[in-house]
């Protein structure tokens, strides 16, 4: 078979890839709204705090059209809405409709515009206060006896809640044995594919775990949230107080006691599985009070939920530690066992100091890599967000050899390209065979060709018509 | 490996041209640096070039590869603090030297600039070639002087084939003359120059201007020779009579003939040693030059150049008004500029009103000019709250909280500078942080505190 | 495109003008306390907008320009924290401490210095001096350069009921000149009064809108769709901008916005009569041109300050065409 076609992407294009939340793409919760009923979209949309931290997700045009129709009492005449945008603005204004529909926030109408009545409400309280809803989360009293946390303590513990999750996935394979997250955050991890229990109990990472392992936090944590969400449903949680407190987490603030008195029972039989994540922390677990972490803070906001992704806690590492140069040695500045652990996924690693370690991306590590799942695009993508600040001068960042190469070495995985069809032989004649092959050939379908031993072969889809030929020809000439 | 963090830094300090332009800073540290690395031994005897220019700088082919970075002084925890400071004590420094007092400053200028064009041109001492680097910078020094001359015109002009050649009509919008140099090809260096050809052109497009307008011709001369039809002594003089300012910046050596047209009308003769040389000379000229209180033999003092204009802001149609016939053009158009005194409408401004002759300018055109006129006076340096009674907490600018305890000063490094960070206005005597300090003088030429 | 954006806002806060605003008719006036509600609305869903989105407001008090709030914490007020679950925090502690900033300081003048014209300029250069530093500490604090430098994305907007102070024109036009060097884009929303001519010139340098607001109690309407898009979404979002720019400028010595004037050649300040002196730079014209001007001069110059223009051509068709 004919050899693949090398297409080398521009660098450029490899960062409209990468998921991330700034993309032209909805957020992930959004999409997971919008698959949701009216019913539950309305009763979520009854908490100011669900509407303001909705509204954060959505996309800049959809939240400015919110914002325009928010103050008024009177519907507005859809002509009048599309003399809003501009000519360019025209096709996002379409698609921001469709996705406000979508999420009932703006009901689908071919004359009048206006906004869903429990949304707006919500929405102008949140705004501007007032209301009794409580929405916003209780704080709790000072008292002397129990300060509420500081900020450092809970980033702490946040972090080392988190980064015992992914080094544990990370580790799963190499046949260390780390600290094991509690039974909930296995269980989960198993239920969203990233790990599986391969021989009977022991819990292996899948390709899913791996890719997941290369993305940005911020949307690690959604995508288990996600999934944590979907679980509410058949635990028989109520899915919009499960969804209306995470929503409330990400309006609290950081450092602050809350009191749990408020929350419904299902709310407080989340508070376990949030405290194993990291996103909020207890004294006990029987605590009535909670304090939530930077994790559950930033939930829509797009800073770094994690503040250091580092053991050491030094701030400038947290925006990037990796060195990468054109002769694909690998200079990563840090001493945190995760993130070297994750490096090793595709990384020959040689040397390793205090606080720098040494490494070089080979065919042979990337290949290790590739054949876990991970793609090409998310090793490049990883690099990049990780970059160390010293690389962001460069223009472009990655040294475009390292970056075409490894995206040459994925190809090469792909060098066979299978594809399901017909072997047409056995014609009796060579003009049977290229009449035939003709008709084919008109319809485009064949893949293959030897004319010497009168055989082609030809794509499931044309099939039906071929053989349909063959037969009225046969019968043509039996005839 | 990524390179030590304080080499750029270090680079920018060691960096002493004495231009007050500082967007020059970055590119002329780059492209010095390139110089250096370059480290290629071109054998033409240009010996006698040294004497025009500072001594510090090395010529492009003797510069040894220099440890800039060693120059940076570290303090004992290897910060670059000190080195910073120094920086931008040099820059108070400077503002505290000019003279507080508003210069008068011929801001209507008319420029031609003459560009070699001669076969001497694709020397390939500077890099890529003398050519492709004049053409480059003389686009950023159109681009910049109009930025600083805003009611200023220029014509191109070139010199090869022993002509002069006429590239670029005067104007006074900045697109046309880009334009007029743009096209790379029209203008390939050939032949010998000559200068008397195209200064006596130059002389031609400005003969007609009002006497308050400077004039002004700038060249950039890379030959060693010149092919003049006549005697160019007799246009040196011409230009005298007409009080012609002739400024040149030489790419290879200094010639007995530039330096008198230079010298005898009052422009600045300057050899360009490097890459970074070159384009610090031709920036020198774009500030407009202070007009000389000494009146000059051949001019009657220069009080006679100074006139009252009679000039109109016009108000400008948006896009959406009903369209009308335009006096300039005669084409039905919505936008453009009423006259405010015959309301006829123009497309563009500024321009003369074709209908009553009216100078038409738009008020930002003239404002742009006026931070020369009123500076904001330095701000003093705050060396102890002893004497304020109840010093404020934070910037009057941008409200950043000021550091309570002196920092400690690296001997001559702080001098005019505050340990406190703290800068006053003398005016309206409030305190200021060191970042808006710079801000304030050099950018918003407006203190935040009393409005002046 | 979704990258956090930082607003100034400038307002106007000069209590004479406020209570003619209040006691207008034509068109109806909106008092203090609403404009201010409206206005903390709008604030709000600025910051809603965005958890990133900063914000800073300064008040433009009779001779006097004051920061009243920023989100990086630079200004504090004593108020207690009330426990309030009905409210996002951050709203409540920008709610309260613009209001009591702004009552501390109306509390102290007591109508007594009411007379001095309003720290305009004061409040443009302060939130310019802010960005700046914003701007370059995002720069310093890494990230790469140009990268951070556009994220940003600075805007501010003056909230007007003054009328021009043609004293203050060459400080409004340095601010409006290093308003474009930071790329800031500067909106004016005028709720009171007669069209602003500095102020024009600045939304209009700038690439911002400029907005004469008629309906005062549709104030918050107006801001939600003039002032809430970021400049990178007014691509998409159509926002009003002026019909029409006036282009004039004070004259230096009799400080009177003049459409025609007359310029001195050497430092380009701008009289309104014919001068024999310049002040500015003390260049004496000659006589020859005193007289001719003089002779060609228009109508004795008005006497009031800013002149209103002549109400020409709503229609544009007072141009003269050419025959043919």
């Amino acid at each position: 078979m004919a050899g693949p076609s090398i297409r080398i992407k521009q660098a450029g294009e490899s960062s409209k890839s990468t998921n991330t939340s700034g993309d032209d793409s909805s957020h992930r919760l959004v999409t997971f709204l919008q698959s949701q009923s009216q019913n539950t979209l309305t009763r979520l949309y009854q908490k100011p705090s669900s509407c303001l931290s909705i509204f954060r997700l959505l996309r800049p045009l959809e939240r400015q059209l919110v914002m325009n129709l928010l103050w008024l009492e009177m519907p507005v005449p859809a002509a009048t809405m599309a003399a809003w945008v501009t000519r360019e603005g025209k096709r996002p204004y379409h698609d921001a409709l469709s996705n406000l529909a979508r999420l009932h926030i703006l009901p689908q109408s071919p004359v009048k515009h206006a906004l869903n009545p429990t949304f707006k409400s919500s929405m102008r309280q949140a705004i501007t206060g007032g209301g009794s809803s409580g929405s916003f989360g209780v704080l709790t009293e000072n008292d002397d006896k129990h300060p509420p946390p500081d900020i450092e303590s809970l980033d702490a513990y946040a972090l080392e809640r988190w980064e015992t999750i992914l080094y544990y996935m990370v580790s799963s394979g190499t046949g260390q044995f780390p600290t094991k997250p509690s039974q909930g955050v296995l269980y989960l991890l198993q239920r969203s594919g990233l790990m599986a229990s391969v021989h009977g109990n022991t819990l292996q990472i899948t390709s899913a775990g791996f890719q997941f392992l290369l993305h940005p936090p911020h949307e690690q944590l959604w995508e288990l949230l996600l999934q944590y969400l979907q679980m509410a449903e058949e635990r028989q949680m109520d899915l919009v107080e499960v969804l209306s407190f995470l929503l409330m987490l990400s309006a609290t603030e950081l450092g602050k006691d809350y009191s749990t008195e408020n929350l419904s029972a299902t709310q407080k039989a989340m508070l376990e599985d949030l405290r194993d994540y990291g996103l909020i922390k207890q004294r006990t677990a029987t605590s009535r009070r909670f304090s939530p972490t930077r994790l559950a803070t930033t939930l829509t906001s797009s800073s770094p939920p994690l503040p250091t992704s580092t053991g050491t806690g030094n701030g400038s590492q947290a925006q990037g530690f990796i060195v990468l140069e054109t002769n694909y040695r690998l200079y990563a500045y840090t001493d945190n066992p995760l993130q070297i652990a994750v490096l090793n996924l595709f990384v020959t690693l040689k040397s390793r100091f205090p606080n720098l370690v040494v490494g070089q991306i080979t065919r042979d590590s990337v290949k290790k890599a590739l054949a876990n799942g991970i793609t090409a695009e998310q090793v490049i993508s990883y690099l990049i967000t990780h970059a160390h600040p010293q690389m962001r001068k460069n223009k472009p960042l990655l040294p475009v050899t390292v970056q075409d190469q490894i995206r040459l070495w994925e190809l090469e995985k792909n060098r066979v390209k299978s594809q399901e069809g017909y072997l047409y032989t056995a014609f009796a004649s060579q003009a049977d065979y290229e009449y035939v092959l003709n008709y084919a050939k008109q319809l485009d379908v064949v893949l293959w060709e030897n004319s010497s031993r009168r055989c082609f072969f030809g794509s499931v889809e044309g099939h039906a018509n071929i053989r349909g030929f063959i037969e009225r020809r046969s019968a043509a000439g039996n005839a | 490996m990524a390179p030590p963090a304080g080499r750029r830094v270090g680079d920018d300090f060691v960096d002493d041209s004495d231009s007050d332009v500082s967007i020059t800073g970055l590119d002329d540290e780059t492209s010095r640096a390139k110089a250096k690395g370059k480290g290629k031994a071109i054998d033409r005897n240009k010996k006698d070039k040294g004497k025009a220019k500072a001594k510090e700088q090395p010529y492009a082919w003797e510069a040894s590869y220099s440890r800039s970075w060693d120059t940076v002084q570290e303090d004992e925890r290897g910060r670059l603090e000190g080195a910073v400071q120094d920086w931008i004590a040099r820059g108070r420094r400077r503002r505290l030297l000019a003279p507080a007092a508003a210069i008068r400053r011929t801001i209507i200028r008319h420029l031609v600039l003459v560009l070699d064009l001669s076969s001497a041109m694709l020397d390939r001492d500077m890099r890529p070639t003398r050519f492709d680097l004049m053409l480059q910078y003389a686009r950023e020094f159109i681009t910049e002087w109009f930025d600083q001359n805003p009611l200023g015109q220029i014509g191109v002009v070139g010199m090869r084939g022993g002509l002069g050649e006429r590239i670029g009509e005067m104007s006074g919008n900045p697109q046309d003359v880009l334009k007029a140099i743009s096209e790379r090809h029209k203008l390939e260096p050939t032949g010998e120059p000559s200068l008397q050809n195209a200064i006596e052109m130059a002389r031609a497009s400005m003969s007609h201007l009002p006497t308050h307008s400077s004039r002004e011709i700038t060249i950039i001369f890379g030959s060693l020779t010149t092919c003049d039809p006549g005697n160019i002594h007799d246009t040196l003089d011409e230009c005298l009579k007409d009080r012609i300012r002739i400024s040149i910046v030489a790419l290879a050596a200094e010639m007995k003939i530039c330096r008198d047209l230079c010298a005898k009308t009052g422009g600045v003769f300057g050899v360009a040693l490097n890459e970074g040389h070159f384009k610090d000379l031709l920036f020198e000229l774009i500030p407009p030059p202070a007009q000389r209180a000494v009146a000059r033999p051949g001019a009657q003092g220069a009080n006679l150049a100074a006139d009252l204009m009679i000039m109109g802001f016009p108000m400008r149609l948006p896009d959406t008004s009903p369209p009308s016939l335009c006096v300039c053009h005669s084409q039905m158009k919505s936008e453009g500029f009423l006259c405010p005194r015959c309301l006829a409408k123009v497309c563009d401004v500024p321009t003369d009103c074709d209908i009553c002759g009216l100078m038409i300018v738009s008020s930002p055109h003239l404002a742009r000019s006026y931070h020369h006129l009123f500076p904001v006076k330095p701000y003093a340096a705050v060396m102890s709250l002893e004497e304020t009674p109840d010093p404020s907490k934070r910037c009057h600018g941008c409200s950043v909280a000021f550091r309570d305890t002196p920092a400690t000063m690296l001997g001559a490094a702080g001098e005019g500078m505050s340990p406190l960070g703290r800068y006053r206005c003398p005016e309206c005597q409030n305190d200021f942080c060191t970042e808006c300090d710079v801000f304030v003088h050099d950018v918003v030429h407006c203190c935040p505190g009393c409005g002046k | 495109m979704d990258k956090p954006s930082h607003l100034s806002v400038v307002i106007d806060l000069s209590l004479t003008q406020w209570t003619l605003c209040a006691q207008s008719t034509n068109p109806p006036g909106i008092t203090l306390q609403d404009f201010l509600s409206q206005l903390l609305a709008f604030l709000n869903a600025h910051i809603a907008c965005k958890d990133e989105n900063t914000l800073a407001v300064f008040g433009a008090f009779p001779g006097q320009s004051v920061m009243l709030y920023s989100s990086t914490g630079e200004v504090t007020t004593t108020t207690a924290e009330s426990t309030d679950a009905n409210t996002y925090r951050p709203f409540r502690t920008l709610d309260s401490t613009i209001m009591s900033s702004i009552a501390e300081r109306l509390d102290s003048y007591d109508g007594m210095t009411e007379e001095a014209p309003i720290g305009l300029v004061g409040c443009l250069t302060k939130a310019l001096c802010y960005i700046n530093r914003t701007i370059t500490t995002a720069l310093s604090s890494s990230q790469g350069g140009e990268g951070a430098a556009a994220s940003v994305d600075p805007r501010i907007l003056v909230l007007s009921v003054s009328p021009d102070q043609s004293s203050t024109y060459i400080p409004i036009m340095n601010s409006i000149f290093s308003a474009q060097k930071l790329k800031v884009t500067i909106d004016v929303g005028k709720i009171f009064g007669a069209e602003n001519v500095f102020l024009q010139q600045a939304a209009h340098l700038t690439g911002g809108a400029y907005v004469q607001v008629e309906r005062a109690d549709a104030l918050l309407q107006y801001m939600m769709m003039s002032f809430l898009p970021a400049p990178a979404i007014r691509q998409l979002i159509s926002v009003p901008t002026q019909d029409r720019v006036d282009f004039r400028a004070a004259c230096f010595c009799h400080k009177r916005i003049v459409e025609i004037g007359f310029v001195c050649s050497v430092c380009l300040s701008i009289f309104c009569q014919p001068v024999p002196v310049c002040s500015t730079c003390r260049t004496k014209f000659p006589m020859k041109t005193l007289q001719r001007l003089r002779d060609a001069r228009p109508l004795a110059a008005p006497p009031g300050n800013a002149p209103p223009r002549p109400p020409v051509q709503k229609n544009g068709t007072t141009t003269p065409a050419r025959p043919g």
